[in-house]
């Protein structure tokens, strides 16, 4: 049962990621194998590496702590870092998620891996995408969905890039089969994720559900049109054509009113 | 306080008044060949006399019903009540008077007071006070919506201080828990460095305690100020933070408001520096001309959008305290270019005389 631990190190401080190596050193069974300076580099390395556990610093540029975690669907094996961050510290469960407040000990750094520990002997930890009954799973989902209530901006992963997509730009996002495709400013994003989950996090009097498989930004639509007797079609500023069902017809009409 | 017999001004032209309302009713007495002249006026000018003050007293009637606990009813009795007093008051004093002067004259009785006279002095008394009550309820009401006002602005004032406290002591807090991690890092790493950051850690705390109070202080002081912060913000990012600065050395004299300059270096290293892999160079230029303290910082960006944190609420921030402060008298402008960012702003030049 005593399997070496991989850690990974994200920080965009050097100083706090020697602080985070010179506590690990009291930790023998703990490999660290990498270091990254910012979220985005923090998303490859947490794809590539697989890391049992991450030291995750919550507030970074570019890519706060909490978005390498959407972008890379990672539930578990993290342990955030942070100075001072009131709003990402109320929703924590304490007890399935650990976080360490910069200035940290060196004891209460030991506490937070033992933690750890126990929770990935418990868990599988050969794949990222735990089971879903892990109370930290729970806590981490619980997190980022209150996150994600105060979204101004999507993340999409593509081999390799991220791009930012503002949510204003959003024309319309399409469901396919397992995916999304998001259609912004011209441009479309494929993006892992089912329209409904989508959906919840974004603000409802802006985005509409106008099909089983379609949802538009409100801004976006220009008219509506009847094809036939009972559909619809919604025309976009951006000319493209979206089909409307007729639930979808009545939710749309009732924001236009 | 009695709106008439507190302003010697006001009760002199009240008394005038009175005194010619003493003569017309002399004169009608006259015009009805009631009376004659002389026994005309020494009959009515006292009781106008009188009559000045029975409805001054109309004042205190009002005021001891509020306006917040009066109802309808109550207060129609009351002012009812109050006029029909005045009325048989006048009426007795009328009648009375009238007695006297007959009496100390030894004479036939001059003014024949029929019950008709009577009747018309008694509905005199008690319409003039019912208008007295009337006019003082009026004055009384916009009194207190003065009184509201007043009060409304002098509580805005208060909070617009409250406000302005509030802007001026926004340290970042993470700023100081972030410093102190690094000190805890460089303890083991470099122990002189890490002494190095404390202290200039306290001198930056000890500064912003010291100047927070004080409504202007010298831009020597800010610039003091914001060498120790940028101390200590060069030991947590090493090479990636570079710093140039260019202040005449009149311009060091100029009075500012506190902490004007200090969260401008802290966005530039938030918003700027800090998104950058190889870091950056801030530029700070201050001088003066022509009666204005002209300050611009500029500091390269990422042309990637960045953190969707701080929508720009620090220099919100900033052109709310400049115009409390200055009111148009004051400029702060900013623009972002695809690799730099600057900050311009432009405050009336006061030269520090105590230097």
């Amino acid at each position: 049962m005593n399997k070496r631990l991989q850690v990974l190190i994200v920080d965009d401080e050097e100083l706090a990621r020697r602080l985070s190596l010179e506590y690990l050193r009291a930790h023998p069974d703990l490999d660290v194998i990498g270091e990254c300076e910012t979220g985005l580099e923090a998303v490859d390395a947490i794809n590539k590496l697989n890391p049992d556990l991450v030291l995750l610093d919550i507030q970074m540029p570019q890519l706060s702590g909490l978005e390498v975690l959407e972008l890379t669907r990672r539930r578990s094996g993290v342990i955030f870092t942070t100075a001072y961050d009131q709003y990402a510290l109320k929703a924590f469960d304490l007890h399935a998620v650990d976080y360490l407040l910069k200035p940290y000990s060196q004891q209460r750094f030991d506490e937070a891996l033992g933690k750890a520990r126990k929770l990935l002997t418990h868990e599988t930890s050969a794949s990222s995408l735990t089971s879903p009954t892990s109370s930290s799973t729970q806590a981490l989902e619980t997190l980022l969905a209150q996150q994600s209530e105060k979204l101004q901006r999507l993340l999409i992963r593509d081999r390799g890039q991220v791009h930012v997509v503002p949510l204003d730009s959003i024309d319309y996002v399409e469901a396919q089969d397992d995916y999304i495709l998001i259609h912004a400013a011209g441009k479309s994003y494929m993006k892992t994720q089912s329209l409904s989950e989508l959906e919840a996090q974004l603000d409802a009097s802006k985005f509409v559900r106008v099909h089983r498989s379609f949802l538009v930004q409100i801004n976006a639509v220009q008219s509506i049109e009847k094809t036939s007797k009972d559909s619809q079609v919604a025309i976009l500023k951006s000319g493209a054509q979206v089909a409307v069902s007729r639930a979808g017809n009545e939710r749309l009409r009732a924001l236009l009113s | 306080m009695h709106p008439i017999l507190s302003d010697r001004r006001r009760f002199l032209v009240y008394l005038i008044a009175w005194m010619m309302t003493g003569v017309l009713i002399a004169r009608l007495l006259v015009a009805a060949d009631l009376a004659n002249w002389s026994f005309a006026l020494l009959f009515s000018l006292p009781l106008a006399l009188f009559g000045s003050f029975l409805t001054s007293s109309a004042y205190f009637v009002c005021r001891s019903l509020p306006f917040n606990r009066r109802s309808f009813s109550l207060a129609a009795l009351v002012f009812a009540s109050a006029a029909l007093i005045s009325g048989l008051s006048w009426l007795g004093l009328c009648y009375g008077w009238n007695r006297v002067l007959v009496l100390a004259s030894d004479d036939v009785e001059v003014l024949h007071l029929s019950s008709h006279l009577l009747v018309l002095f008694f509905i005199t008394g008690f319409a003039v006070y019912l208008l007295a009550l009337l006019a003082f309820d009026v004055y009384i009401a916009f009194d207190n919506i003065r009184e509201a006002e007043r009060r409304e602005a002098a509580s805005r004032l208060l909070a617009r201080d409250a406000e302005l406290q509030v802007l001026r002591s926004q340290i970042d807090p993470h700023f100081l828990f972030n410093s102190l991690n690094s000190i805890s890092a460089l303890t083991a790493i470099d122990a002189t460095a890490a002494r190095t950051m404390t202290i200039a850690l306290a001198d930056f705390f000890r500064q912003t305690l010291a100047i927070a109070e004080k409504e202007k202080i010298s831009l020597k002081d800010e610039l003091r100020l914001c060498e120790n912060f940028l101390a200590v913000e060069k030991i947590r990012f090493g090479k990636k933070l570079g710093t140039e600065f260019e202040v005449t050395e009149e311009a060091e004299s100029a009075l500012i408001p506190p902490m004007i300059l200090q969260p401008l270096l802290e966005n530039a290293i938030k918003h700027g520096i800090r998104n950058l892999p190889k870091g950056g160079l801030i530029r700070v230029t201050i001088f003066q001309r022509e009666g204005w303290l002209h300050i611009a910082v500029e500091n390269p960006v990422s042309a990637e959008p960045g953190n969707s944190t701080g929508n720009g609420l620090g220099l919100v921030n900033l052109r709310q305290r400049f115009f409390a402060l200055y009111g148009e008298q004051a400029r702060v402008s900013w623009q972002r270019g695809d690799e730099k960012f600057t900050l311009e702003m432009a405050l009336p030049f006061e030269p520090n005389n105590l230097l």
